[in-house]
């Protein structure tokens, strides 16, 4: 793994954050480690940890809230998933969280 | 005051709205003046450490430069989940120095 | 031939690949692009393209025939396709 190093950093700083936020990293140690690699590539070629499966839009405003951990700017909708969306961090309480699909905030009712 | 009471400053160098940068006994704080009081918080965002003094502060509230994470100075309460904080230190002002106790 | 599926990915996203691997092991005919991969410029069109259509800048975005899927979402790819769960 060629960000090994970063990745590593990277779960270091989020650890202690997301725990804050009742949330822990997936205990899918595949995905957890493919999603850091991506972050920390993300992180070296466009300049910040963004979340693998959010687009960014060129807007600060917009593209600060999808840098990772992003769970507080999509508390509602991660909440009810008991995951966030690309999946690296889910509720501390989940064991399998291959049970937990992916659902768009708006069938959620909620403002993504 | 006892000897935890550490001068960090001169008063007239924090203006209101503006952030000064201080390292007592090596610990990186940052001074904010909001409102005509000043606080103390570590300069430190606690997201990824960026350091806070490029920030900007409006109000009570200050923004770090890397990822546009928001502290309220007062409480070091990250804004959008207080959950998540940085660190706060007790600030007096006393014959026009600044004194942090840590 | 079924209903027109596109898949709006994005080349770090693990999801938008297993939404596209369904697609391949079901023998759906389907288009995909992951949008990071584009120049600047087609990279904003597309992602622009699946806001509109999603109302979200999450991925996978995947549009089968009429309707739009926000994420990966098998059940519901295999019940717009008709495809036997």
């Amino acid at each position: 793994m060629a960000h090994e190093a970063r990745s590593a950093a990277l779960r270091e700083l989020f650890a202690p954050l997301v725990g804050a936020l009742g949330y822990k990293f997936t205990p899918d140690q595949e995905l957890a480690d493919f999603l850091l690699e991506q972050e920390a590539v993300l992180e070296e070629t466009k300049g910040a940890p963004y979340c693998p499966c959010q687009v960014r839009t060129h807007r600060r405003e917009h593209d600060m809230t999808i840098v990772c951990p992003c769970i507080p700017y999509h508390r509602a909708h991660f909440d009810a998933m008991r995951r966030c969306w690309c999946g690296l961090f889910v509720h501390r309480d989940v064991t399998d969280p291959g049970d937990l699909p992916q659902i768009a905030a708006s069938e959620l009712g909620i403002e993504g | 005051m006892t000897d935890s009471w550490i001068k960090v400053a001169d008063e007239g160098a924090v203006a209101d709205g503006g952030l000064l940068a201080v390292y007592p006994c090596g610990l990186g704080l940052l001074l904010v003046k909001a409102g005509g009081t000043v606080y103390a918080v570590a300069n430190r965002c606690a997201h990824m450490a960026c350091p806070l003094e490029a920030g900007a502060c409006d109000g009570f509230v200050i923004t770090c430069p890397c990822h546009d994470w928001r502290f309220d100075v007062r409480t070091g309460a990250f804004v959008e989940a207080p959950e998540i904080s940085i660190p706060t230190y007790p600030v007096r002002v006393a014959g026009g120095e600044v004194f942090v106790e840590l | 031939m079924n209903d027109p599926v596109f898949v709006y990915a994005l080349s770090t996203c693990p999801w938008c690949r297993k939404a596209k691997q369904y697609f391949e092991e079901n023998d759906v005919v389907f288009e995909a692009v992951d949008v990071d991969l584009l120049a600047d410029d087609e990279s904003d069109r597309l992602a622009d393209e699946a806001f509109t259509l999603s109302g979200s800048r999450a991925y996978p975005v995947v549009k089968i025939g009429a309707e739009v899927i926000v994420g990966y979402a098998p059940e519901r790819y295999a019940q717009l396709l008709g495809i036997a769960t």
